[in-house]
């Protein structure tokens, strides 16, 4: 509206001095081609580059983000397989370390009780071979007491006594000693 | 004071015969278009400074919509601000047209 | 007053053509600039590394992709909008080189204050809407604009006459008119501060007023380089919110 009055005002007033406000055809016919060169260029030209790069950008942010979401969550379950392996190998060194007390255990109820035995067979013999040694020692002796018994005893009457009935009164007494 | 009009009225008396019809009317549109930008430039002075500062209330009052009040802040600017801008054009019109 | 002569408009945005006289091909430093605003923008995306990690001119590249993306089409439109992405970046990205002129030495004009440039691009939005509603909504779309069911029966006439206007008409002159008039006021701003710093310059006694409208000088400098950005951006999220005003009209 105001458009087409400011045209009319224009062409009535041609001889006047050029009005500001109204366009000129020749910038207008540059503005236009610039203009035009411009969204051609922008659309098919200047920007696919551009968005091409910011969408690989934002690509690549969004992939390494999803890859350290990744490997956090991996080494979250690496640590918990870990611990859980931890469990384990506990478990089964107290395991082994229970066994191994049990048969040390039972080794040396074993060890004590060998040794034990053999203390007590050696005591026994070392006590057969004591009785016997003192039975030999004591049937050694005797003819020799009878003897010394004999001879103090014919010393005292002053007379020599029987050799026979003497060893038979000292076999006796010996033997009954009471 | 009343020497001075009567002198004042005098001197544009004697300049009024002086000028030419052409020169009166670029008088006249001087004065015209003075008056109509001045006008012109009232409402949406008021009407930019009461944008503005309710905008500005906004903004301190949240903060995290800051961005979204400038950008409509602008957008009232711009269309409060048109009708300034005609008021100039009217100036334009009237002082060299 | 002071040996202050302000330049007449004529003199700040119209420019002599290079060639081509009074023909429709003519060049002159607005074309140029249009041609620059078409060149520097796909110069920068073929000049910048596609690599992985970005560096340097890839990162304003991206970033200006990536503003586009996150400030204009998500906000206005949202995921189904990423189509529109060519057409709203190549909007952005001239109108913001054709404004940013306004402060490059030797150039000094923004292409926008002239209404060439804002009017072709407002034509090409109010075509790019219309075509989308109409493809999206079928013939509903202007039934839904001009017979609006929200509204009472007996007003729906008035509503809808309003809504008409409103929408193929006060849109598309709205966004010209905006970008043209901002650019054009920014232009006139430093054009202004520019010829009064000389003009104080060289006045004998006002000479100490220079560092006054010198500093203003700058300072205004930098506010349009801000305003350029800001124009391209309302520019390309207006078209992005009229876009998705025709996606989902009611």
């Amino acid at each position: 509206m105001l458009f087409a009055l400011l045209f009319a005002e224009a062409a009535e007033g041609e001889e006047e001095a050029i009005n500001p406000v109204i366009p000129e055809i020749s910038e207008m016919f540059w503005g236009i081609i610039a203009f035009a060169a411009l969204y051609v260029l922008v659309t098919y030209v200047l920007l696919p580059p551009i968005q091409r790069i910011r969408n690989d950008r934002a690509a690549t942010i969004q992939a390494d983000l999803d890859a350290a979401d990744a490997a956090r969550a991996q080494a979250i379950s690496a640590s918990a397989e870990m611990a859980d392996q931890l469990a384990d190998v506990r478990a089964e060194a107290a395991a082994i370390i229970d066994a191994v007390r049990a048969e040390a255990d039972a080794e040396r109820e074993r060890l004590v009780a060998r040794a034990e035995r053999e203390v007590n067979a050696m005591r026994e013999i070392a006590e057969s071979e004591i009785v016997a040694e003192r039975e030999q020692a004591l049937a050694s002796l005797r003819p020799q007491v009878a003897e010394l018994a004999v001879s103090a005893a014919s010393r005292v009457t002053g007379r020599s006594i029987d050799g026979g009935s003497a060893q038979s009164v000292v076999d006796r007494y010996l033997t009954n000693p009471n | 004071m009343s020497v001075l009009a009567t002198i004042g009225m005098q001197a544009v008396e004697v300049a009024q015969e002086a000028f030419t019809a052409a020169e009166e009317r670029n008088i006249a549109g001087a004065a015209g278009a003075g008056m109509a930008y001045g006008l012109a430039a009232i409402g949406p002075g008021i009407g930019i400074g009461y944008l503005v500062g309710q905008a500005v209330q906004a903004m301190a009052r949240q903060p995290e919509s800051a961005g979204a009040v400038r950008t409509n802040m602008f957008l009232g600017i711009a269309f409060t601000e048109a009708l300034a801008l005609i008021g100039f054009v009217v100036f334009i019109l009237l002082k060299f047209a | 007053m002071f040996g202050f002569e302000y330049p007449s408009i004529q003199d700040l945005v119209v420019w002599p053509n290079y060639f081509g006289g009074d023909s429709f091909w003519a060049l002159n430093k607005i074309g140029l600039i249009s041609l620059l605003a078409m060149i520097l923008p796909a110069l920068m995306f073929l000049l910048s590394k596609k690599e992985m990690v970005p560096r340097g001119l890839q990162n304003v590249v991206e970033g200006s992709v990536e503003f586009v993306e996150n400030q204009i089409i998500m906000p206005a439109i949202g995921p189904e909008g990423l189509r529109y992405l060519p057409l709203l970046l190549s909007i952005f990205l001239f109108v913001f080189f054709g404004n940013i002129f306004e402060v490059i030495p030797t150039f000094q004009m923004p292409a926008n204050a002239r209404m060439a440039n804002p009017m072709f691009l407002a034509l090409i939005v109010l075509v790019v809407f219309t075509v989308i509603g109409f493809k999206h909504n079928g013939l509903s779309y202007l039934k839904g604009i001009a017979w609006p069911h929200d509204v009472p029966i007996g007003l729906r006439p008035l509503v809808g006459f309003i809504e008409l206007l409103s929408v193929f008409l006060i849109r598309p002159f709205g966004l010209a008119v905006r970008l043209f008039a901002n650019m054009l006021a920014g232009h006139i701003l430093l054009v202004t501060f520019g010829a009064l710093t000389i003009a104080v310059f060289t006045t004998s006694v006002l000479v100490v007023l220079t560092p006054l409208t010198f500093g203003m000088l700058i300072i205004l400098t930098a506010f349009e380089m801000f305003v350029s950005f800001l124009q391209a951006f309302v520019f390309a999220i207006l078209t992005a919110v009229y876009i998705d005003s025709s996606l989902h009209a009611h």
